[in-house]
């Protein structure tokens, strides 16, 4: 690229001119960047603005560009310049917008903020797309046969895309192809399976290959660039493949667990939902003790699910089940007496039809919480009937049908760092690495064997699921170009498994296709840059291979990390956990946020202007902020804002550093994390205020009070509470006095 | 204890007019919405759960379908068509045959060709006796007296009353025993005697009907019952002018006469108004449940068409009775009273005790009985506070 070239914008619109002096404002880019030029613009985003911009960098050569004027979440298509790199400062929301107007404060901040922006330009360097050497595969690998990984495969193959398949059994079709009928959208009744259907489609396309009675020996490399052995017949097969549909499927719960109250064990006519099934293959539905036809059945809803000694989640499809199977049993006789008793019928949707049809058909539903299967002289079920506020007894029954949940293919093998805990205290020590931090939990199931150094498997976000935050990244596991759908993911029924196939198939196509263009997938999709390490200075830590939420980092024999740009989310996470800083990214690094905390102008204690630094998380804390402006809200004018890409990129030397020029006060906010996580990166928040913890010990050292670094979470609409937050924390910082670093 | 559940109930409920009730989830908006429930008397959703769990005992013992007089309001709010308006008519049908110990009520409510017979049977045999005997008849003027006096008519009118009244009251009874149980007993009389009003308010006035929302049907109700009544009263008590066996009468006060009232006269005037009142209210429900107008017309099972044919038959019969003995045409006249008794009669034997018309007693002890109740549950309540 050449000579960079620095420009400033100034937009005086949306009020930012009424309530700050742009003049004075434009100073700060000369001051700075002495050969900046520097321009004020009452609407920037104008056509008008856009162009005098782009004549600049046709004319002037101007090829970095400052925008002082709204967020960087507002109107980023018009101030996208190809070619150049721009740097947005956000002089609207979070000064003009919610400071005071015409204040001296507020003048500061926005100084502040415009010499931040500029550093920033001025130190990063132009981002270009990251191509391996290697040839990237477009190929899809879907893992199970079953009704979610044949419909990822058909629908991949449809979008234009090679698919392999690979299913563990002798024949495809999964769990579906155990079924008798089936109950699926629109759930007006029940229907022939017709899983048949879509295994032939899937059978004839000439653009899958199905591997059946297979399995995956060895998934090495990384999205774009996976190379997959397979093992089939007995030789290796190996793929290459762009990105994988993981639907594994799963299997139901092991009712002999189940205990005494639900009469397992204890009859023979005491059988599950699954057994059921097989049941029905025989063509009637009969007592398994002596094969006469029945006549009274009770359905058993929630047998060990949602039930924290045994499943803690809802299974989902079990109503619908036995709604199904219910209808079966009155399909055979319809004079036969069905009982369903269940906690709560979840027929979410169109599934309600389902639920009228077997009450029209006579199906008896009786709400209970306490129940219990009496098995002695002849089978009975007593139950506490919620509406009746009585027990009854439902006595003289051929069958008791038990509805045992779904325990996803992930749920079986070790868990890999349970594993080291339980071999004593010297592999824990060995170990200690990677027992710093809260453990993922990945278990050796035995499906994908990934060559990943943080383990073999897809790490489970909670009950062994390999899930995701369902609403924000749905199907996005925490493996980079590996996409989990069906029973595997969650527990859910067959149209839902349709559903997320497809889903997880789109996930899949866009990871080839943005990979292929050298950016980042979700959730910075499109993103050009990617880490550079510094391999020279590393000192084989772990760190970086350790904390990494995506496992994006391998490690060498001798602990040198060997980074997958393919893998990487671009979240930092790695930058931030390393103690030698030898991380970094070409428009993110912690020298270009170090010098941009540096500029700041630290006033003298005398002038009773404290300063506060505030690392805010770009996904929602930053969000959050600008949202304050939005309302026209006010917040504390001591605070200076640094946007990161995740909390969890937040490098202690930042803390370290700001300490030491004079800050009063730094406030982490990040975003929730847990089961129910919000962080874009799963583990960021988290990893930072464990890393956090670590700070005291400096604070300590510098004789600083360790309330001086606060982290706190929020999300986008708890913007409401920052202002209060701000002020209270400023008020803290009040009571322990000015930061004594301020004089050095 | 645990209760146990009969799932055959429900099929035999069927022939009582028990309809979609598989349709209730028991979300509650009936009971919600129905004016009349209470918290201690909570319906139509509970009695719903008896019948879809087949609970006879606790069907048995519920005097809530008699405190619903079926405006439909929860038949129209149900999320589910599950009718429970409809149930309840069907419930209370059901209750009428089991407090009847005949079984003869069971018969006529579950099935149609029974109920044809029954009614066939008792209209000919009150034909065959009217035609057997007679007295010799006035062929120049329509004088009733000359074939059939008044005064040994109703010698026939009392034994059937009496009949009528021994079989309602001990149904009624059974009635009690099955709300009460053993608090039956348990109650002193004196919550029996001061709650005894109630019984005749509601037996009257049907107070609480006027509580639901749309006020029409208890106005068709009233007209048909106070019609009704009257007319009851003018044959059975003032046929012959009183009681004319115990010599307790008034000629002047007699119903059945050969000589017409003057227009003013109260007899005339008041076998006008239950002509009236019978014909107004009878002609709604029957247009009501030919258009299914409101939704407690929207279901008719054959009984109540029976109920409705017979009634206004008895009022057209008696009608037409009127108009040929004011043109004193004798044969004619003759003719329609033997097919309005042959009409009214079967109704009267088999619906009172039996179908229909035994709500008249159910009802109202019914009320009567959940005061009794509350009015005991309180004193036992206090005492206890007091102790």
């Amino acid at each position: 690229m050449a000579e960079k070239k620095i420009a400033l914008y100034v937009c005086s619109g949306c009020g930012i001119g009424d309530a700050l002096n742009v003049a004075d404002l434009e100073k700060n880019g000369t001051d700075e960047c002495k050969d900046a030029q520097t321009k004020t613009h009452a609407f920037l985003c104008s056509q008008e603005g856009i162009d005098s911009i782009k004549n600049d960098i046709a004319n002037e050569g101007v090829n970095r560009i400052c925008v002082a004027a709204c967020s960087q979440r507002a109107v980023y298509d018009a101030f996208d310049f190809e070619g150049c790199i721009t740097e947005r400062v956000n002089i609207r929301e979070q000064v003009a917008w919610s400071h005071k107007s015409q204040d001296e404060d507020s003048q500061m901040m926005a100084e502040d903020y415009i010499r931040m922006g500029l550093v920033k330009l001025n130190e990063s360097s132009p981002v270009e797309p990251f191509i391996p050497e290697e040839e990237l595969s477009k190929d899809i690998l879907v893992v199970g046969g079953g009704v979610a990984g044949l419909t990822a495969a058909k629908e991949s193959a449809e979008a234009g895309y090679k698919v392999i398949l690979v299913e563990k059994e002798a024949k495809l079709g999964g769990y579906q192809a155990n079924l008798s009928k089936v109950a699926v959208l629109p759930y007006k009744g029940i229907s022939d399976n017709n899983i048949g259907e879509l295994v032939s489609a899937v059978e004839s396309s000439d653009k899958i290959t199905v591997y059946t009675s297979a399995a995956i020996e060895k998934t090495d490399g990384s999205p774009g660039l996976f190379s997959v052995t397979i093992k089939h017949g007995g030789e290796s097969i190996e793929h290459k493949a762009g990105a994988i549909v993981m639907a594994a499927g799963w299997q139901p719960y092991d009712p002999s667990s189940l205990g005494n109250g639900y009469g397992y064990g204890k009859s023979k006519d005491v059988i599950t939902n699954a057994m059921f099934e097989e049941l029905i293959k025989e063509g009637t539905i009969a007592r398994p003790s002596d094969g006469r036809t029945v006549e009274n059945v009770v359905f058993l809803q929630c047998a060990g699910q949602r039930d924290p000694e045994h499943l803690s989640y809802c299974s989902s499809f079990c109503c619908i089940t036995a709604l199904k199977q219910a209808l079966q049993v009155k399909e055979q006789n319809s004079n036969a007496n069905v009982y369903v008793v269940y906690k709560e019928m979840r027929t979410a949707g169109h599934a309600e039809d389902l639920y009228r049809a077997a009450q029209e058909a006579g199906v008896i539903f009786i709400r209970s919480q306490e129940r219990e299967v009496q098995a002695g002289n002849g089978l009975a079920v007593e139950a506490l009937d919620e509406l009746l506020g009585e027990k009854v007894l439902l006595d003289n029954l051929d069958m008791v049908v038990l509805a045992t949940g779904v325990v996803p293919a992930t749920a079986t093998g070790d868990d890999v760092y349970a594993k080291v805990l339980a071999e004593g205290e010297e592999a824990v020590e060995k170990k200690k690495d990677e027992m710093a931090i809260p453990p993922d939990i990945i278990r050796a199931s035995d499906i994908l064997n990934l060559s990943y150094r943080q383990g073999p498997e897809l790490p489970a976000l909670f009950n062994d699921f390999p899930d995701s935050h369902f609403i924000c990244f749905p199907y996005e596991t925490r493996r980079t170009g590996i996409y989990a759908a069906g029973c595997v993911r969650r527990a859910m029924g067959i149209s839902a498994a349709m559903e997320d196939a497809r889903g997880a198939a789109m996930k899949a196509i866009q990871s080839v296709e943005l990979i292929t263009n050298g950016q980042a997938v979700h959730p910075r999709a499109g993103d050009l840059s990617y880490a550079d390490f510094n391999l020279s200075r590393c000192t084989q830590c772990k760190r970086c291979t350790v904390e990494c939420p995506f496992g994006a980092i391998n490690e060498d024999e001798k602990g040198n990390p060997q980074y997958q740009a393919t893998r990487c989310r671009r979240c930092g996470i790695c930058m931030g956990a390393c103690p030698e800083r030898i991380i970094g990214f070409k428009d993110y690094s912690v020298p270009i946020i170090g010098n941009m905390i540096k500029i700041i102008s630290m006033p003298e204690e005398d002038e009773e202007k404290p300063r506060i630094l505030v690392f805010a998380c770009e996904n929602d804390a930053y969000p959050a902020l600008d949202m304050v402006g939005l309302h026209r809200m006010q917040y504390n004018a001591w605070v200076r804002v640094i946007p990161l890409r995740c909390l969890g990129s937040m490098n202690l030397v930042w803390i370290a550093d700001s300490l030491s020029s004079g800050f009063d006060g730094i406030l982490l906010l990040g975003c929730q994390h847990g089961d129910d996580y919000q962080c874009h990166f799963v583990r960021g928040s988290e990893l930072s205020k464990i890393r956090l913890s670590k700070v005291s010990e400096t604070l300590d050292r510098m004789q600083l009070e360790a309330e001086r670094v606060r982290y706190e979470t929020l999300s986008i609409n708890d913007y409401h509470k920052l202002p209060a937050l701000l002020d209270e924390f400023a008020e803290t910082l009040d009571g322990f006095g000015a930061n004594p670093f301020k004089e050095f | 204890m645990s209760i146990k559940t009969d799932p055959n109930l429900k099929k035999e409920l069927r022939e009582f007019g028990v309809t979609n009730v598989d349709n209730c989830y028991h979300c509650g908006n009936c009971t919600a919405t129905c004016p009349l429930s209470t918290s201690d008397n909570s319906f139509p959703r509970k009695m719903m759960k008896y019948v879809q769990m087949g609970l006879k005992d606790k069907i048995k013992a519920s005097p809530e379908p008699w405190l619903c007089y079926y405006c439909g309001d929860c038949s129209v709010k149900c999320p589910r068509g599950a009718e429970p308006g409809e149930n309840m008519m069907a419930i209370r049908r059901y209750l009428t045959s089991l407090y009847d110990w005949t079984g003869f009520s069971k018969k006529f409510y579950t099935s149609e060709k029974f109920e044809y017979l029954a009614i066939g049977t008792v209209g000919l045999i009150v034909g065959l006796i009217l035609i057997l005997f007679h007295g010799t008849p006035d062929m120049e003027h329509a004088k009733l007296n000359s074939v059939w006096p008044a005064h040994i008519v109703e010698i026939g009118d009392v034994l059937m009353g009496g009949v009528l009244a021994f079989l309602l009251l001990s149904n009624t009874w059974r009635c009690i025993s099955f709300i009460l149980g053993d608090l039956k007993s348990k109650i002193p009389m004196g919550i029996y005697i001061s709650q005894a009003k109630e019984l005749i308010i509601h037996f009257l006035t049907q107070k609480k009907f006027a509580e639901c929302e749309d006020r029409m049907p208890w106005f068709v109700h009233l007209m048909i019952m106070t019609g009704y009544a009257t007319v009851f009263l003018l044959v059975v008590g003032f046929l012959a002018g009183g009681i004319h066996f115990i010599g307790l009468y008034d000629e002047r006060l007699m119903f059945q006469r050969d000589i017409i009232y003057p227009l003013y006269h109260p007899i005339r005037l008041l076998g006008y108004y239950s002509t009236f009142a019978l014909f107004y209210g009878v002609t709604y429900a029957m247009i009501g449940r030919l258009k299914k107008s409101k939704p407690s017309y929207k279901f008719s099972h054959s009984t109540d068409w029976m109920f409705l044919i017979l009634l206004q038959l008895t009022t057209l019969t008696g009608i037409l009775i009127h108009v040929t003995r004011l043109v004193d045409l004798p044969m004619p006249t003759y003719a329609l009273y033997v097919i309005h008794m042959m009409v009214c009669i079967p109704m009267l034997v088999l619906e009172v005790p039996f179908a229909k018309w035994a709500h008249l007693a159910y009802r109202p002890v019914a009320i009567y009985l959940t005061k009794v109740k509350a009015a005991y549950v309180a004193q036992a309540g206090s005492s206890e506070t007091a102790e």
